[in-house]
C-alpha cells in the first residue's frame, strides 16, 4: 500500500536498516563513480571504505522505505564523517524525519541521517532534502 | 547511461527518472538524470586525493544540486581553501567547491572541511 506522506511528522521514524559494506559493493562503487584516487588504508593496513559509499548506504533504506515515487528529485545534502570505516564492517543506517512541508506541487522532506558502526559508534551524520511530486 | 545503471545497482537507488528511458522522456527533464550522489562522489574523491584518510574521519560536506547531470555530461569538479583555521596540532580548512558541465552551468555547489593533524605529511 503506498505511504500517505502527509501523515509523517518531524521525529518519525522512516529507516532503520543494517548492511554490510562488503569489498564486492565498495568494488561496485568506486566503479560506478569512477573513482581513481587511490586506496586508502588503515594503521593494521585494512582497506577503508570511501565515505560517499557510506553516505550512498545511508540512503538506501530512505528510498526504500520511504517508498520514493518516481520522479523525486534530491535537492540538498549535508554529511559529516566521524570515524573511518574499514571495508567488510557492519553498519546500521537510520533515518528520521526533520521536516514535511508542501510548496506548490512539491513535498519537501527534510531526512536526519545516523550511521552506526557495530560498536554503535557514529560513524556519519547527514542531512537529505528530497522533492517529491505532491 | 550504463554508468548510471551501475550506480544504481551500487547504491539501490533505481528511481525511473534515472533509469527507466520512457519515465525520463516524459519528465520535466525530457531525458533520464544521474543520481546526484554519484557526481557530488568526484568532491569526496578531490577531497580524499587533497586530504588523505583525514578526509575519511573527519571531512564535512555541505551540497546544493543546482541543476541535474545528464547522460553523457562531462563534468569538472574543483575546490578552493577558504578559510584554515590552527587549531593546536592541527589545522581545520574549510573549501568551496563546484561541479560544472561542459557549458560552465552548475550542476552541484558547496562547501566541505576537512580537520588535518599538523604532523600528518598527506593524511595517510
Amino acid at each position: 500500500m503506498p505511504l500517505d506522506y502527509s501523515l509523517l511528522k518531524t521525529g518519525n521514524e522512516i529507516s532503520d536498516q543494517t548492511y554490510t559494506l562488503s569489498k564486492k559493493e565498495v568494488d561496485l562503487y568506486l566503479e560506478a563513480v569512477q573513482d581513481q584516487s587511490k586506496r586508502k588504508f588503515n594503521e593494521s593496513g585494512i582497506e577503508l571504505s570511501p565515505p560517499m559509499a557510506i553516505a550512498a548506504l545511508s540512503l538506501r533504506g530512505v528510498v526504500n522505505d520511504l517508498q520514493i515515487p518516481g520522479g523525486t528529485l534530491h535537492v540538498g545534502q549535508e554529511m559529516g564523517f566521524k570515524n573511518s570505516v574499514q571495508v567488510g564492517e557492519t553498519l546500521r543506517c537510520i533515518a528520521t524525519l526533520a521536516s514535511n512541508n508542501v510548496r506548490k506541487e512539491w513535498r519537501f522532506m527534510v531526512v536526519n541521517l545516523t550511521v552506526l558502526n557495530s560498536s554503535e559508534h557514529s560513524v556519519m551524520e547527514g542531512k537529505s532534502t528530497i522533492m517529491l511530486p505532491a | 547511461m550504463d554508468q548510471i545503471r551501475m550506480y544504481a545497482d551500487a547504491s539501490g537507488d533505481y528511481n525511473p527518472i534515472h533509469i527507466d528511458e520512457e519515465f525520463g522522456k516524459k519528465s520535466q527533464f525530457g531525458r533520464n538524470i544521474g543520481h546526484g550522489m554519484m557526481a557530488a562522489a568526484t568532491i569526496s574523491e578531490l577531497m580524499a586525493e587533497s586530504f588523505g584518510t583525514a578526509w575519511y574521519s573527519t571531512g564535512k560536506m555541505k551540497m546544493r544540486f543546482r541543476s541535474p547531470v545528464y547522460p553523457g555530461d562531462e563534468i569538472q569538479t574543483s575546490g578552493q581553501v577558504t578559510k584554515s583555521e590552527d587549531i593546536t596540532n592541527s589545522n581545520h580548512i574549510t573549501c568551496s567547491v563546484v561541479i560544472i558541465r561542459q557549458n560552465d552551468e552548475v550542476i552541484i555547489s558547496g562547501e566541505t572541511s576537512v580537520t588535518v593533524d599538523k604532523s600528518a605529511s598527506d593524511g595517510d
